[in-house]
C-alpha cells in the first residue's frame, strides 16, 4: 500500500484532532500534542483502485504562543488546512498556514474544511470569503466534529487530488 | 485523388473547350505532384495495413512503456490486473514453473527462520535448565507465576544484557516506513504510527537545540527500553533496544545503513511512499537483532551435573523397576495361559495397573493366588473372568469326581474321552454312575469293566473257604480239583482289581497238610509239595499284579482243627488277606 505523509493544519482549536479522531487509528494521546506539538494518526482510503495509507501529522494549532513548525512540514505529499466556521479569525490564520505550508512543501495538493457546519447560523465566516477562497484555488469543503460529517471526504479528496498529481514532479524537487 | 487537388473553375459547368484545358490541367497535376501521390498512396497502405502496424508498435513498445511509467503509475495500476491473471492462470495450469521460480528466494528464508526460532529455543532451554535448581531460579519461578509469563522468558529477562528487540528502517524526510523487524515477544505497537512519530520528535529536537542538520537525537532511553537512532542521508535507522546495548552495536548499524543506502539509492532517492522496494533490506534488518545474555555462574555447572546424575540414577530406578514389572507381568501371562481351565482373551498393562479378562472353569486354580505368586500386587491386577468348562483331562476327572462322589475304593481315570472306574463300588453306586457320567462335561463315554461290584469281604471269604483235596500219599492235583482252582483264580481277580485303587495287595498263602499217617518228616514234606504243586497251578492262572502267592505249612495243632472241620487232612487250603506293599516280605512268585 503507498504511504503519505499528510498535515493537519489551522488555528488553535479549530477542531483538527476532534474532526479525525473517530475515524482514525489511536495511538498516542493528545499529551504529545500539547508536548511536542504534533501527534502522528494514520487513516487508510481507497483512492480510484489504489489502497492510501495516510499518515495525518496532526499539528498543534496556530496561536500567539505557539507557531507551527516548519520542519514537520517537510516531506509531506499534501495538507489539509481547518477552520472554524464561528470564529473568522481562524480563516486568517488558514490563509497565513497556507503560506507557510506553500514555501516549505511547494504547491503540493491541499483540501480545507470548515468545521462546525451544524451551527451554520453563528458563522462569522460568509459565503463571499468562501467564494474568495475558492477563486484563488482552494477546495472547500464543510464538516462538522459534533457529528462527523465531511470527515470521509475529506480524506478522500486530498489522497485523490495527491493520486492524480504527478507525483515526479512535485516530490522530488 | 482528383477530389483532393479541385480545379479554381470546377464549380461552372464546363463550356466550349473547356474538356481540353482540363485534360491540360490533369496532365500539369501529374508532371508536378507524382513523386508525391506515391508516397501518400504508399502511406495510406501502411496505416490500412495491420501487420505493418504491429511491426511499427513493437519497435518503440519497450520505449513507450518505459516513458510513461516514468511519469505516473497508471502503466502499473492499468496492468496489474492483467499481469495477476496471468500469474494466477500460470500458477494453476504449471506450478512447477513458479515454484522453481520462487524457490530460491523463499528456501533461505524458510532455513533461516527454521534456524533463528531453533536457535531462540535452544537458548530459552538452556538458561531455564542452568537456573531451575537455584534459589535465584525459585524466585524467577514465583515471578513468572505471578506475572503469568513463561519461566524461560523470565529467565531469559533477568539474564539480559541487552537485546535490539525492533528496528525500524524510515525514510528521513517523510517520516515514513521502510521496513521493519521485530524479535519473537517483542511488544510491537503500530509501527507507521511509531515513526512518525519517531521522525517528530527528532525533528523536534533539531528544531528546539537549532541543531544542525547533521546533528540529531542519537538516543533516548525511555525505562528499561532504549531508543538508538542511526542517520543516513536519505533513511535513519530506529532501534528499540532491551537493556543496555555496547558501543559496538553502532557498528552494526552503521553497516546495515550503509549497505541498505548503497543497494537501495534509487529506490530512496524516487521514495513516493511504495514501501515494497525495500523489502530486500529485510536481511540486514535482521542482522541488527542483536543479544547478548550473561554466562551462568560456574557452581551451576555443578548443579547442573548433580542433577543429571539424579536423572540419569532415577532414570535407571525406572527403567530397572519398569523391566521388573514387566517380567513379572510375563510370568504371571504364561502361568495363566498354561493353566488347565484358564484362558486369557484380553491382558493390558498401564501407568499403575493391569487389566485382563478371560474365561475360567469354576474348578481351575484361583488366578489371584497366581498373581501372588507372581510377584505382582493383587490390587494392581483388574481382573474379569468368565465361567466357562473346561476339557482338560484332569478338570473334567475333577469335575467327574465332583458329581459322581466315588466311593474312596473306587479309582476314576480319563482316557480320552471316556471317563474309567476301577477298583470295588457298591452295584447301586455303579448302576447310578453308568447313568450319569456321560452327562458330566467333557466326558463322551464310561467303561467300567474294571470295577467290581462284590465287596472285598465276601471275595476274602470265598477265597478263605477253598480246600484241594489230595489222594493219600499224593501230592497231584487231581482233574476234579481243577475247577475248584479255577473259581478261586477268578476271584483272586476280582479281588486283586477291588483292591488295587486303596494301593493295597493281596496276599495269599497257600497251606499244604497231612493226615496223621507216616512219619511227621514225611508228612512235613508231602504238606510242602502239596502246596508248591497249588502254587504251580495258581501260578499259571494269570492272576494281577497286586497279587502274591507264598507256600507254608500247617501246625500240628492247626491240622487237628483243620481235620475237625474239613473231616479229611489231605488238603491244600487258602488263607488270603490284604497288606500295603511293605507289609510283604519274602514272598515268591511262580
Amino acid at each position: 500500500m503507498i504511504q503519505k505523509k499528510i498535515c493537519m493544519l489551522g488555528g488553535f482549536a479549530v477542531g483538527k484532532t476532534s474532526l479525525v479522531r473517530r475515524f482514525v487509528s489511536n495511538v498516542f494521546s493528545d499529551h504529545y500534542q500539547t508536548t511536542i506539538g504534533v501527534t502522528v494518526e494514520k487513516k487508510s482510503v481507497m483512492a480510484g483502485e489504489q489502497g492510501v495509507l495516510l499518515m495525518l501529522w496532526d499539528l498543534y494549532g496556530e496561536d500567539e504562543f505557539q507557531h507551527v513548525r516548519e520542519s514537520y512540514l517537510r516531506g509531506s505529499s499534501g495538507y489539509i488546512v481547518v477552520m472554524d466556521g464561528t470564529r473568522r479569525a481562524t480563516l486568517e490564520t488558514a490563509l497565513a498556514l497556507q503560506e507557510t505550508a506553500v514555501k516549505t512543501m511547494g504547491p503540493v495538493p491541499f483540501v480545507s474544511i470548515i468545521n462546525k457546519v451544524d451551527v451554520r447560523s453563528q458563522w462569522e465566516i460568509d459565503e463571499r470569503e468562501i467564494e474568495q477562497l475558492r477563486a484563488r484555488g482552494w477546495t472547500v469543503l464543510f464538516g462538522s466534529a459534533k457529528l462527523g460529517q465531511g470527515v470521509e471526504e475529506l480524506f478522500l479528496s486530498v489522497a485523490t487530488q495527491i493520486m492524480q498529481a504527478v507525483p515526479l514532479s512535485s516530490e522530488r524537487a | 485523388m482528383s477530389s483532393d487537388f479541385r480545379s479554381p473553375c470546377s464549380e461552372s459547368s464546363p463550356p466550349e473547350g473547356v474538356t481540353s484545358v482540363q485534360e491540360d490541367w490533369t496532365q500539369l497535376r501529374t508532371l508536378l505532384l507524382a513523386p508525391e501521390q506515391t508516397q501518400l498512396d504508399e502511406i495510406r497502405e501502411r496505416l490500412d495495413n495491420r501487420v505493418v502496424q504491429s511491426e511499427d508498435v513493437s519497435h518503440v513498445l519497450p520505449e513507450a512503456f518505459a516513458l510513461r511509467g516514468d511519469n505516473d503509475q497508471q502503466l502499473s495500476t492499468v496492468l496489474t490486473p492483467y499481469v495477476e491473471n496471468g500469474l494466477a492462470a500460470s500458477v494453476r495450469k504449471s506450478p512447477r514453473t513458479i515454484v522453481d521460480a520462487i524457490a530460491p528466494i523463499i528456501g533461505p528464508a524458510i532455513r533461516q527462520a527454521i534456524a533463528r526460532a531453533l536457535q531462540s529455543m535452544t537458548q530459552s532451554f538452556n538458561h531455564s535448565l542452568d537456573e531451575s535448581v537455584s534459589m535465584r531460579g525459585l524466585r524467577w519461578r514465583v515471578e513468572a507465576w505471578r506475572t503469568g509469563k513463561p519461566f524461560a522468558e523470565v529467565v531469559l529477562l533477568h539474564r539480559l544484557r541487552y537485546r535490539v528487540e525492533q528496528v525500524f528502517l524510515i525514510h528521513r524526510e517523510t517520516g515514513l516506513l521502510l521496513q521493519h523487524v521485530a524479535t519473537d515477544g517483542a511488544v510491537i505497537q503500530d509501527q507507521h504510527v511509531l515513526s512518525g512519530m519517531l521522525t517528530a520528535i527528532q525533528n523536534y529536537v533539531q528544531d528546539s537545540f537549532g541543531g544542525r542538520q547533521d546533528q540529531t537525537l542519537e538516543q533516548f532511553q525511555v525505562g528499561e527500553w532504549t531508543v538508538w537512532s542511526e542517520q543516513g542521508s536519505q533513511a535513519y535507522l530506529a532501534c528499540v533496544v532491551r537493556g543496555t546495548p555496547p558501543a559496538s552495536l553502532r557498528d552494526i548499524l552503521c553497516d546495515a545503513l550503509d549497505h541498505i543506502h548503497a543497494q537501495h539509492t534509487d529506490a530512496l532517492t524516487h521514495f513516493v511512499g511504495d514501501a515494497a522496494p525495500f523489502t530486500t533490506t529485510q536481511p540486514h534488518l535482521e542482522s541488527c537483532l542483536q543479544a547478548h545474555y550473561d554466562s551462568p555462574p560456574k557452581q551451576g555447572s555443578l548443579k547442573l551435573w548433580i542433577l543429571l546424575g539424579l536423572l540419569l540414577l532415577g532414570s535407571a530406578w525406572w527403567g530397572w523397576m519398569t523391566y521388573q514389572a514387566h517380567a513379572r507381568w510375563s510370568n504371571l501371562l504364561e502361568r495363566l495361559r498354561n493353566e488347565p481351565g484358564l484362558v486369557v482373551t484380553e491382558a493390558k498393562s498401564a501407568w499403575g495397573g493391569y487389566h485382563l479378562e478371560g474365561l475360567r472353569d469354576p474348578l481351575a486354580r484361583d488366578p489371584t493366588a497366581m498373581v501372588v505368586e507372581a510377584g505382582l500386587e493383587p490390587t494392581t491386577v483388574k481382573a474379569m473372568w468368565s465361567p466357562y468348562y473346561a476339557l482338560d483331562s484332569p478338570l473334567v476327572l475333577a469335575r467327574a469326581q465332583s458329581i459322581l462322589q466315588p466311593p474312596t475304593t473306587v479309582k476314576l481315570h480319563i482316557e480320552g474321552e471316556t471317563l474309567v472306574a476301577t477298583g470295588s463300588a457298591p452295584a447301586d453306586w455303579a448302576r447310578e454312575t453308568k447313568r450319569l457320567a456321560v452327562l458330566v462335561p467333557g466326558v463322551s463315554q464310561y467303561r467300567d469293566d474294571g470295577l467290581v461290584t462284590t465287596s472285598i469281604p465276601v471275595l476274602l471269604d470265598q477265597i478263605n473257604r477253598t480246600i484241594i483235596h489230595f489222594r493219600s500219599g499224593s501230592s497231584t492235583v487231581e482233574p476234579a480239583e481243577q475247577a475248584v482252582l479255577d473259581a478261586v483264580s477268578t476271584t483272586l481277580r476280582e479281588l486283586d482289581r477291588a483292591v488295587l485303587p486303596s494301593g493295597q495287595r493281596v496276599a495269599v498263602e497257600i497251606l499244604g497238610s497231612t493226615d496223621t499217617t507216616g512219619s511227621v518228616a514225611r508228612n512235613l514234606q508231602l504238606s510242602k509239595q502239596r502246596a508248591q504243586a497249588v502254587l504251580a497251578i495258581l501260578g499259571e492262572k494269570r492272576l494281577g499284579d497286586g497279587t502274591a502267592l507264598v507256600t507254608g505249612t500247617v501246625r500240628l495243632s492247626d491240622q487237628r482243627e483243620a481235620t475237625s472241620e474239613a473231616g479229611s487232612q489231605r488238603i491244600v487250603t487258602l488263607r488270603a488277606s490284604l497288606t500295603v506293599p511293605e507289609q510283604i516280605h519274602g514272598t515268591a512268585r511262580p
